[in-house]
């Protein structure tokens, strides 16, 4: 797993709030109508999928073939089904879907990563930020180059690696969550480190100093000064490892081998993958109940992004 | 007029803004300054408690197997935390402090693999080479053993003496001896001591045959069992009521590290590849895993099975990340340019839905996509009555993948390019208007350019991260669909799965060395890649 690519996809250029009209608003749609008419095909382009789902997920006809843009009889049992999850038949076979129980994993992994990832690049980066020491640079600049090699490449040597951790520790080991988060802490260094280098250079340095004379210890400063004038970066970086770890999918179906340690990527798609067909209904349920706090957080994070970026800096 | 780019590229570093006017700081603000007082020593000292609680349990464990190297690691890099830790001011020490947590990560799971992946690289490490050579002969000796020629066979009863091992209750058939058989060796018994009825045997004194329904839960173990009868000779079991006795056809000769065909005499060399092969180009099974140089990624240029692969994987990865980079960036841009209007209508609005594929984690739109896709009960071939094998052709499973992977791309850089035209002056497209160009050639002359100095880095980001997407690919098409030449990569995979495949696809072999090698190719072209945009932000950097 790489934040780093996530990080890439960050859209980093400050997107201001639409811009105001100026007073007055033009009356007439007249030299506008091609605009509104791009906007709206993006728009449904955009919703296609989003609206199948949602109306799948509330078609008392659960398969595939049955999907309509209106579904034919209201029911809420999609969502019944997914969340009571189905013990039908055994353990591994097709029946069982453990939704519940895929969101819990995925959130404890997802929160555990993201804030282990902010908190360990944070403290490397105040080092970067703020002390001189021998292989500083040198340091950045392996971090940027090692961000190169896909974690994933690396794959069998980390099964291994966890193969033997386990054998000696197994809380620690294969098919356990915290082993799958020790492995994404791997990347936690990285860009993130260059990230929050990059802002907490622009925090005075006075700021430190004062606090210093105050009597500060530097884990006082990094604590008391620093992360908290810092705030929205940690924001953003905690948000895209949360996503990149919530999408990751291959390290993941190497380290786990039991569903009652499934994520909801491993999940779901093994639930799509062997009934396509008939269950699209509780999946495209599913499908909703995990997107909906995603978009909801996008949004409400939206404003953090752009602002933590460009304007977060703080005053001197 | 003067046009700084850098104040539109503010991608990472951002630049301070004028002061607010007052400093409130907010709860999570507040929550993590808690942590510089009390609450951030407890915290630090459980952590340090938990750290040496798992040492000192691993350390237990280690040293109950005289596993004494690790061991040492261990307690070493234990006492060097307690120390950066607990010994009080150093100055030397405290940068330290805030770099071993993350580093202490990034050694064992990041540099550690990727050290141990460069060696694999440079072995034959694969199915069939997976284990050391000792290992390797004591098998082949093992595979090696034949029916003898005598034609000698045993009625068998797998039996459990009183402690409850399994031994073989053997009769040769033509002699009519009886016979005890361990892993140990072949030991008489009295013919009376055995009770034979219609050719089979019923019962032992002194020992309790397995009953019938407890054969099959055996059969693995029964299989394995082997009598050995002195030099390399065995009885082995062959199904649950007879045993043949088994003689080497191979015979190791451990001064010249050869293996001799006994029937014909041909010799079986080590070929320095991990395999004893003779002059007829007879080859040993299993083989060893051993260094083989630079063999793997030579094989990438002198061997078709892995060279017509490989170049097809490789031409569509790059028609992958450029085409889906491309075609989002153009879309992008086309949607910003049209909703780029102050005053335009639900401009808002419009802008909260775009952005919503790029919200919604990939992993969820990829599988959506994969069921409206469907070729039988798809919902894009039912809207418009047509039967388009998205995901079962070739060429169509191409066009679904970079069409899907666009619209997941899109959002972001609409929002990229949003930002951006809005922060080109106005002046200057003011400035054009009254030179008197036309709306084209200002977007062209004037729009574009500066745009793209500002995103450029991005857009090669943005390549670097779909050229490894392995999800878009895996989760979409899982690769496929197959191609005609039988190879492990389909015709949607990029280098990244195809990578993944060579190394944990089932079916084919796994080769794990094979896949190390491509993954290092992989790495110098995404450095390569970087590497130019980097140089080139840079070069930006230094006009200011």
């Amino acid at each position: 797993m790489s934040t780093y690519d996530e990080a890439a996809q960050a859209p980093a250029i400050p997107v201001p709030a639409a811009a105001e009209a100026p007073a007055p608003r033009p009356s007439v749609l007249a030299g506008n109508w091609w605009r509104h008419l791009v906007a709206i095909v993006a728009v449904v382009v955009c919703l296609f999928p989003v609206a199948y789902i949602l109306s799948a997920s509330l078609n008392a006809n659960a398969s595939l073939t049955g999907a309509s843009l209106i579904p034919s009889h209201f029911t809420l049992h999609n969502f019944g089904f997914i969340l009571r999850g189905s013990k039908a038949t055994s353990e591994q076979t097709f029946g069982s879907v453990h939704f519940v129980r895929w969101y819990v994993n995925s959130m404890i992994v997802c929160f555990s990563t993201a804030i282990l990832t902010v908190l360990l690049g944070a403290l490397a980066a105040y080092a970067f930020s703020r002390f001189r020491f021998k292989g500083r640079r040198i340091g950045m600049l392996f971090l940027l180059l090692i961000q190169m090699f896909p974690q994933l490449l690396a794959l069998v040597a980390i099964y291994l690696i966890m193969l033997h951790l386990g054998d000696v520790v197994p809380p620690l080991g294969l098919n356990t969550l915290t082993g799958l988060v020790l492995v994404y802490m791997g990347g936690a260094l990285g860009v993130n480190t260059w990230l929050l280098k990059g802002f907490f250079d622009t925090i005075p340095a006075d700021l430190d100093e004062s606090a210093r004379v105050d009597g500060a210890t530097p884990a006082q400063v990094f604590w008391g000064v620093v992360l908290p004038l810092a705030t929205p970066v940690l924001a953003v970086v905690g948000l895209f490892s949360f996503v990149a770890t919530l999408n990751e999918f291959a390290i993941i179906s190497a380290l786990i081998q039991t569903k009652d340690h499934y994520t909801l990527p491993l999940g779901l798609r093994g639930f799509i993958d062997q009934q396509y067909g008939q269950h699209w209904g509780p999946f495209a349920a599913g499908v909703l109940l995990t997107a909906i706090p995603a978009v909801i957080l996008f949004q409400f994070l939206q404003r953090y992004i752009v602002s933590g970026l460009t304007q977060g800096s703080v005053k001197g | 007029m003067h046009y700084d780019p850098i104040s539109v590229s503010s991608t990472a570093a951002p630049t301070p803004a004028p002061a607010a006017p007052a400093f409130k700081p907010s709860y999570l603000a507040r929550g993590i300054a808690a942590f510089s007082g009390m609450p951030g020593f407890v915290v630090k000292i459980v952590f340090l408690c938990v750290v040496n609680a798992l040492a000192i349990w691993a350390a237990a464990v280690l040293a109950g197997r005289h596993n004494w190297p690790a061991f040492a690691v261990l307690v070493l890099s234990t006492a060097m935390i307690d120390a950066i830790y607990l010994v009080p001011r150093r100055p030397g020490l405290i940068p330290l402090k805030f770099l071993v947590p993350g580093t202490i990560f990034l050694v064992a799971f990041q540099i550690a693999p990727i050290l141990y992946t460069v060696n694999v690289a440079f072995t034959n490490y694969s199915t069939g080479h997976i284990i050391g050579k000792a290992a390797a002969i004591t098998a082949i000796k093992q595979n090696s053993l034949q029916p003898a020629q005598s034609g000698t066979t045993y009625v068998m009863a797998p039996a459990r003496d009183r402690s409850g091992k399994l031994v073989l209750i053997l009769q040769d058939s033509t002699s009519g001896k009886t016979y005890v058989g361990t892993p140990k060796g072949l030991t008489p018994i009295p013919s009376a001591a055995v009770t034979v009825k219609d050719g089979a045997i019923a019962g032992a004194t002194g020992y309790t045959l397995v009953p019938e329904k407890e054969l099959f839960a055996i059969g693995q173990k029964l299989t394995a069992y082997r009598v050995p009868l002195g030099g390399d000779a065995a009885i082995q079991p062959q199904g649950f009521n007879t045993a043949v006795p088994l003689q080497p056809s191979l015979r190791y000769d451990p001064k010249r590290d050869v293996f001799v065909r006994i029937s014909d005499g041909a010799v079986f060399r080590d070929n320095g590849r991990g395999s004893f092969v003779s002059a007829a180009k007879e080859e040993l099974e299993p083989g060893w895993s051993t260094h083989v140089g630079f063999l793997n990624f030579s094989r990438g240029i002198h061997d078709p099975l892995v060279r017509n692969p490989f170049l097809r994987v490789l031409v569509w990865t790059f028609v992958f990340a450029g085409g889906t980079v491309f075609l989002a960036f153009a879309l992008g841009l086309f949607l910003a340019i049209t909703l780029d209007k102050p005053g335009l209508r639900f401009q808002r609005g419009y802008r909260s839905i775009m952005v919503i594929p790029y919200a919604v984690p990939g992993f969820l739109s990829l599988l959506v996509w994969g069921g409206l896709l469907n070729d039988d009960f798809g919902v894009v071939n039912r809207l418009f009555h047509i039967h388009i094998p998205w995901l079962f052709d070739p060429n169509w499973a191409k066009v679904s993948v970079i069409m899907v992977s666009t619209w997941l791309t899109v959002p972001y850089f609409f929002l990229v390019a949003m930002g951006a035209l809005q922060s080109i002056p106005k002046e200057l497209i003011e400035a054009a208007k009254v030179d008197g160009g036309g709306a084209f050639a200002i977007f062209r002359r004037v729009t574009l350019p500066l745009l793209l100095v500002a995103v450029a880095p991005l857009l090669i980001a943005s390549f670097a991260f779909n050229f490894n997407n392995f999800n878009n690919i895996y989760l979409l098409t899982g690769g496929g669909p197959a191609t005609n030449d039988q190879a492990v990569a389909g015709s949607t995979d990029i280098l990244i799965s195809y990578t993944y495949k060579i190394a944990f696809a089932a079916g084919k072999g796994n080769d794990y060395g094979l896949a190390s090698s491509i993954g290092i190719v992989i790495f110098f072209i995404v450095a390569t890649v970087s590497g130019i945009s980097f140089w080139r932000t840079k070069a930006l950097e230094s006009v200011r």
